[in-house]
């Protein structure tokens, strides 16, 4: 039997391209009803998925107050969303990202403990610190605490949430999964570790083939020397998709969409991703380097070496930023048709680079319609992708053990 | 105009975190007329009343959802947040009732007030939503909310919409008393002073007298009841019938704060305690 195929989708705000709210396959004003994420929750369902990601953030999209004009936000709490999305739904699982910086481990406890049971044991949780300065004023700080003790803080927050499950599940019955599905998503050594220590699936960037078979052998490896099962953890990299009838027509819409994205959007997009207002310098002027390393609170040195090799060509600030917000992630951008894509994700999987995707629409609804559509009966065809969904709970879905070792108390 | 009768109900059994009991507390909480629902109990909470509430909404057509919210464990930035996504996946049919939950009173009141000045540091006009033109927002009309109370500091903008009904509909059970101004419902037991509020409930169990109580919503003292369920689905049932002359013929369309006749728009409310 080949390797299955997993499938998250990332469904943040209203698409991954910045200017993907302007295509006219976007309902930006639906992400305020509950239409519309019926709706996607039923689509997802339909691509029998395994799982609906959502990211946070726990601070306004922006720069140091500064709210952008052209970015599609604000957007509505995760959790109630997933939620919600879990009422109108029987099988897909629902991952929330959830701070262990600026949550008590109660309040969050609490929250997924119910979710999963009001979801049927359908309940994930991607672990994340929080990294952005402007959320400590939100919580009455002035700063963030030092990186090195957000992880610390992180292993004792899910410690203590996980007594507090052990507790809750001992004294009303386990919930469907006793606790949600671990998620994490941290790239750096400190991140990996991590992972390695508590992760059941990953969520990374691996724009090619080849890093995700180092980043999935990593892991493994990571996983195994912390004494766990290489088997029982699912690597899933980010993979945005643009879809079309040929590859020069993907081509030609992948460039379209980010026609949209005009140089003021741009801008303030670059402005958001390296935390440093932008949108007063002269779009056709030089990249203001030492302003930027002045004013990012993001590693200087990685910032500084993206930096170099444009402004030393004397690229100007507007074609920078216009550039920037095609591949900011890191993540595999595919262009082409149905079946290519279909190829690709097999190959990937075949090759031990991941084991499956989470995948990043562009735009929604609409591309993801197209790949549910287009690409899952092809998946499904090929014998990788469930035509009927296993059980009920993440875990089954995922095909990871069902009863984690540690809550079977 | 005449005074609508309010039919307030509340459930803290954990049987409530079970979607298959939910569901049909909802439906028998939909048929008996309930305007409030309340989730959760004040001493304690086994589960997270605002993720059961979330969960409901999509399920509800005019009851209104009002989970408990205790300070104990609730930032306000989160709480902000949480409640202004159900209002509007509820369709503006959210309610709130902050909890003490063995906190002070005075912290209570204060994460009251820091939740709303985050809601109000966004504009209902701010979303302009142009394609064509690329404009999304109207910045001019985003604040931070730089609010610094005696228990919290948040600076804002909060990542959220203000609700749909601006602020959802805010409940005080005066068992767990919050000094703020602006609070929509007030729920007291028999002999307890109500605290200011624009509508009145009492307490009452579910084997109360109702035609007694409803000479007392003729007369003017109360503007409704606010019921404790032990056994819901039985209870509501019977609650339906029998206060059927007063719930029937009321307002079923519109969110919960236009369908109870509360002011629509509360905006700034934390700056008349300054």
């Amino acid at each position: 039997m080949p390797r299955p195929i997993h499938l998250w989708a990332f469904l943040q705000g209203i698409g991954h391209y910045p200017s993907g709210w302007r295509h006219p396959g976007a309902e930006p004003e639906g992400v305020f009803t509950m239409d519309y994420y019926a709706r996607v929750g039923r689509l997802v369902e339909k691509g029998r998925f395994d799982a609906i990601v959502f990211g946070d953030q726990l601070q306004s999209r922006g720069v140091r107050g500064r709210t952008p004009e052209h970015l599609a936000m604000p957007t509505l709490d995760p959790m109630a969303l997933l939620s919600a999305i879990a009422s109108v739904t029987q099988h897909v699982g629902l991952v929330n990202t959830l701070s262990t910086t600026y949550w008590s481990p109660e309040g969050l406890a609490e929250r997924f403990a119910t979710m999963d049971r009001m979801s049927g044991g359908r309940a994930g949780w991607n672990i994340v610190t929080t990294a952005h300065p402007d959320t400590a004023p939100n919580f009455g700080d002035e700063e963030l605490p030092e990186k090195s003790q957000r992880y610390k803080m992180a292993a004792q927050t899910v410690a203590q949430a996980q007594a507090i499950w052990r507790e809750r599940n001992a004294a009303l019955g386990p919930s469907p999964q006793a606790r949600p599905v671990f998620v994490q998503a941290g790239q750096s050594g400190d991140g990996r570790d991590f992972a390695a220590s508590i992760a059941e699936a990953i969520f990374c960037s691996a724009p090619t083939i080849e890093e995700g078979i180092a980043f999935r052998n990593d892991m493994r490896a990571r996983v195994a020397a912390a004494g766990r099962d290489p088997d029982a953890v699912r690597i899933m990299p980010g993979l945005s998709f643009i879809l079309a009838e040929t590859e020069a027509a993907a081509i030609a819409k992948d460039q379209a969409i980010l026609d949209l994205a005009d140089e003021a959007l741009c801008i303030e997009y670059l402005s958001e991703s390296l935390n440093c207002d932008l949108t007063g310098f002269d779009p056709a002027g030089p990249i203001p380097v030492d302003h930027i390393l002045s004013q990012t609170c993001f590693p200087k040195a990685d910032i500084g070496r993206a930096l170099e090799k444009p402004a030393a060509i004397g690229l100007p600030l507007g074609k920078f930023a216009s550039g920037y917000v095609r591949t900011p992630r890191g993540h595999n951008v595919f262009r082409g048709t149905a079946s290519q894509l279909a190829n690709m994700m097999i190959q990937w999987v075949d090759a031990g680079a991941c084991d499956g995707f989470t995948l990043q629409p562009a735009y929604m609804p609409g591309e993801l319609e197209i790949f549910v559509e287009e690409v899952v009966p092809i998946l499904q065809a090929a014998g990788v992708l469930r035509t009927e969904y296993p059980g009920s709970t993440l875990r089954e879905t995922m095909g990871l053990p069902r009863w984690p070792a540690d809550m079977a108390a | 105009m005449t005074r609508s009768f309010i039919l307030s109900a509340g459930i803290g059994d954990p049987a409530l975190a079970d979607p298959a009991m939910a569901g049909e507390i909802l439906s028998a909480a939909e048929a008996a007329g309930v305007d409030l629902l309340l989730l959760g109990r004040n001493d304690s909470l086994l589960f997270d009343p605002q993720v059961i509430a979330a969960w409901a909404a999509p399920r509800v057509s005019r009851v209104g959802l009002v989970p408990l919210v205790s300070s104990r464990i609730a930032h306000p930035f989160h709480v902000a947040r949480s409640l202004s996504a159900i209002d509007y996946l509820s369709g503006g049919l959210l309610g709130w009732a902050p909890v003490a939950q063995g906190g002070s009173a005075a912290q209570l009141a204060d994460m009251v007030r820091a939740t709303r000045a985050l809601w109000d540091g966004w504009d209902d006009d701010c979303l302009i939503i142009d394609k064509a033109s690329g404009r999304y927002l109207d910045t001019t009309k985003v604040r931070a909310s730089n609010y610094v109370g005696t228990h919290y500091a948040v600076r804002g903008p909060v990542n959220a919409m203000r609700p749909k009904q601006g602020h959802p509909v805010l409940v005080c059970d005066a068992a767990s008393p919050f000094a703020v101004p602006g609070i929509d419902v007030v729920i007291a037991a028999e002999g307890q002073a109500f605290p200011a509020a624009a509508r009145r409930l009492l307490r009452v169990d579910a084997g109360a007298d109702m035609a007694a109580l409803t000479a007392r919503f003729s007369a003017g003292e109360i503007d409704g009841l606010h019921i404790e369920l032990t056994h819901p689905a039985a209870e509501l049932a019977r609650i339906g019938k029998a206060l059927a002359p007063l719930t029937q013929g009321r307002p079923a369309a519109g969110t919960l704060r236009e369908r109870l006749g509360l002011p629509l728009s509360l905006r700034n409310i934390h700056e008349e305690i300054a």
